[in-house]
């Protein structure tokens, strides 16, 4: 280790820079880690944070909240279900909402009919609204005029409303969400719109009947009709438009630079080990056991890959805590933690080519002048 | 510079290793970019479509067709403003269409927009109950003389035409009259349903000579408050996510632009060390020190000249092979030109890294260092 450590102090700039390139990765992987977290969590945390475990939608609105509408004959169908145990009726539009700094924002409201089925399931601060012109906010906004005690105004119309709690992981749209009970989400719609006719339900919350799974309560309510498309909250969070393409994309990504960091690493210790045999082999032949050098170069190897993922992760932690337009960031341990693993063992893995060139040294070849040249 | 390409073309196995990991880079810069294009794309077509100078909403509507509202008073007052040469309304539904022959749960997302002024493109604004679509809509089946059935109340149009790049929102538009939208509307969304006369937003065209900037301003001020108009630009950029999107690709892939120069750096300094006796002789017979460095920039240029061109070839098979709508990528001549260019300015810059130790070498050491 002692004539590793050396060659990295002889060599800085080499090292170096390699350290810096991985350093570099690193950033870019986590911070686009954080970035795919939080676009989705931003887009469908309020679906995964509400309280129904059931969620209809029409075909029509392909899975987009705002987008679907149920009629009432489909309504009425569905409440004579036997499996149905609590039908709740959902709403949810977008608009432009003033706060009390005067700022204009583009918001998500979403009301709902019954606490059980559709509320936010992860109040932080503060509690439910207990009628009219109450909402809860969440949590991630609260700083943009959301918190609790502010008063927003949702525009046109000016109808406000008292922020009276917060809930985390809550935005829908990747926006401000806030939640409302059914008769404010009512007089919003009419505030904005005069000519509008009473809200159909853009979507029902449903609890299944004793005894009954949620799978089985999708099933029967996709029997129902070809108009119905029922689906668990997970399953409505994991197929929201978009959310599938988000995820697919960034798994590409993710996949190139997998392979660009192993790639930098082991093809520099290749390149270096080359550069070098000449001292391997005179090593070799004054008796320095095999093992002894792949051991130093894969100690290089480890120190290089934990330097580079080290200095990124310490770029990427403040970065971590921004807000990108309507996404929050944040600091994802679990994916510090597996990447680490996962880019060590690459990176080991990948000088494994160099050490295998090491071992191939023959001592011999010190005394033939092969390996140090006339 | 000779010596530099005869190197490139007698050793080629020496430049292999730098080669493939810039491969991967440019993919990975090439991929990030035409995201970002197909993104943008998708959700601003429509409005880059638009014929006209100035979107006018109505205030507090974040430049958004569904939260904004003009009614006829506001409308004639935009008319009468100076500069003002032609008004056409807008309007906007977004709505779930069923094509023939697809599974009942198989829907196309489509964006219909009901205007007076027609899109680029479209050379006459069809009848009732017809409307132009964007290609895109191809991809789910829609043919000219389809007829769509959209939303709930299943409110029937039927396809006379296609058009290109008039997207929005991620969903392909739908070109038909405003009394088609306004019937489609009260069918399908209740809540949504606007008084006869009353449009979303307004398509001001400009006399000659004015500046639809400086138009924007008048509309606004002649309409005391009543109005919130945009250039078309302005419009594109209003759109929610738009520059958030831009601004945080454009960091990305300078970050990426960054671990190309400093791998580029990395390569080329280990090579440098790799041949400090040839370079000690060189000098010695007479070589100048920029001869020896523009030697290394030719080759790095030409590496990642090379690792670009693959790049490019690969990105443009996985477009190919990536199924119609299941990633937004646009990938255009542009866009790998660009990134190209970007590639090499950074092997430029990594090869100054470089330049400092070839400055350094003392041909006499050097020379001796090697027998």
């Amino acid at each position: 280790m002692f004539l590793a450590i050396r060659e990295m102090h002889r060599a800085k700039v080499r090292f170096g820079l390699l350290i810096a390139a991985i350093a570099l990765l690193v950033f870019l992987i986590l911070f686009q880690q954080s970035l795919q977290n939080g676009l989705l969590t931003s887009f469908v945390g309020g679906i995964r944070n509400q309280s129904a475990p059931v969620l209809v939608y029409a075909v029509d609105g392909q899975r987009v909240i705002q987008g679907s509408v149920i009629t009432p004959e489909l309504e009425a169908q569905i409440r004579d279900l036997p499996e149905v145990d609590g039908v709740g009726r959902i709403n949810q539009g977008t608009f432009s909402i003033r706060t009390d700094d005067g700022e204009l924002i583009d918001a998500s409201v979403f009301g709902y009919e019954d606490e059980t089925l559709g509320a936010p399931t992860t109040i932080v601060e503060g509690r439910l609204p207990a009628g009219s012109a109450e909402g809860v906010a969440s949590s991630a906004d609260a700083d943009l005029g959301f918190a609790v005690g502010q008063v927003v105004t949702v525009l046109p119309g000016g109808y406000t409303i008292e922020i009276v709690g917060l809930a985390s992981e809550a935005q829908l749209n990747a926006g401000p969400t806030v939640y409302v009970d059914a008769a404010t989400y009512g007089d919003v719609v009419v505030a904005g719109n005069p000519d509008a006719g009473e809200p159909l339900p853009n979507v029902l919350g449903l609890r299944p009947a004793d005894g009954v799974s949620e799978a089985d309560l999708v099933a029967a309510v996709n029997a129902i009709s070809d108009d119905l498309d029922a689906l668990t909250r997970s399953d409505a969070a994991d197929l929201t438009p978009g959310v599938a393409q988000v995820q697919q994309s960034f798994q590409i990504i993710f996949a190139l630079y997998a392979i660009v960091v192993p790639c930098v690493t082991g093809l520099f210790f290749l390149i270096v080990t080359f550069q070098k045999t000449r001292a391997l082999t005179l090593l070799r032949a004054l008796g320095a056991p095999p093992g002894r050098l792949v051991r130093s170069l894969l100690f290089q190897a480890l120190l290089i890959v934990a330097g580079g993922y080290l200095i990124g992760t310490l770029l990427y932690y403040p970065v971590s805590q921004l807000r990108l337009g309507g996404i929050a960031l944040q600091f994802e341990t679990t994916a510090v933690i597996g990447w680490a693993v996962a880019l060590v063992v690459l990176g080991l893995a990948s000088s494994l080519v160099a050490a295998r060139r090491v071992l191939r040294i023959d001592p011999i070849d010190a005394t033939t002048g092969q390996g140090v040249g006339s | 510079m000779r010596i530099a390409l005869r190197e490139l073309r007698r050793q080629p196995g020496r430049f292999v290793t730098a080669t493939i990991i810039l491969t991967l880079i440019a993919v990975l810069l090439m991929f990030l970019g035409s995201l970002l294009d197909g993104l943008l794309r998708n959700a601003t077509g429509a409005i880059r479509a638009q014929d006209g100078e100035v979107l006018v909403y109505s205030p507090d509507a974040g430049a958004s067709f569904a939260r904004s509202r003009i009614d006829p008073e506001v409308r004639t007052a935009v008319e009468g403003v100076d500069g003002v040469a032609e008004v056409g309304g807008i309007g906007l539904v977004q709505l779930g269409a069923r094509v023939p022959g697809a599974g009942p749960r198989d829907l196309a997302g489509v964006a219909l927009f009901g205007v007076e002024i027609p899109p680029r493109g479209v050379d006459e604004l069809p009848a009732t109950g017809e409307a132009y679509a964007d290609e895109v809509l191809r991809a789910d089946g829609v043919e000219i003389g389809t007829e769509l059935l959209l939303g709930p109340a299943r409110s029937p149009i039927t396809v006379v035409g296609f058009v290109s790049d008039t997207a929005f929102a991620g969903q392909g538009g739908l070109w038909t009259t405003t009394d088609t939208w306004r019937a489609v509307v009260d069918e399908n969304r209740p809540d949504a349903r606007v008084a006869d006369g009353v449009v979303q937003a307004l398509l001001v065209r400009a006399d000659d000579g004015i500046g639809s900037g400086d138009l924007a301003g008048a509309i606004d001020a002649a309409s005391d408050g009543r109005t919130e108009s945009f250039t078309l630009d302005d419009a594109i950029a209003a759109i929610p996510g738009v520059e958030e999107q831009e601004g945080t690709f454009n960091q990305i892939i300078g970050v990426t632009i960054a671990v190309a120069v400093v791998v580029i750096a990395l390569f080329f300094a280990l090579l440098t060390v790799e041949r400090t006796s040839l370079y000690g002789v060189l000098k010695a017979l007479g070589a100048r020190s920029t001869t020896l460095f523009s030697g290394l920039v030719v080759q790095a240029v030409v590496v990642t000249a090379i690792a670009a061109a693959i790049a490019g070839v690969l990105v443009v098979v996985l477009d190919l092979v990536i199924p119609p709508g299941s990633l937004p990528l646009t990938v255009t001549a542009g866009r790998i030109a660009v990134s190209t260019v970007l590639l090499l300015v950074a092997a430029v810059v990594g090869c100054g890294f470089s330049l400092r130790r070839i400055l350094k070498i003392d041909p006499a050491s050097a020379i001796g260092s090697s027998s």
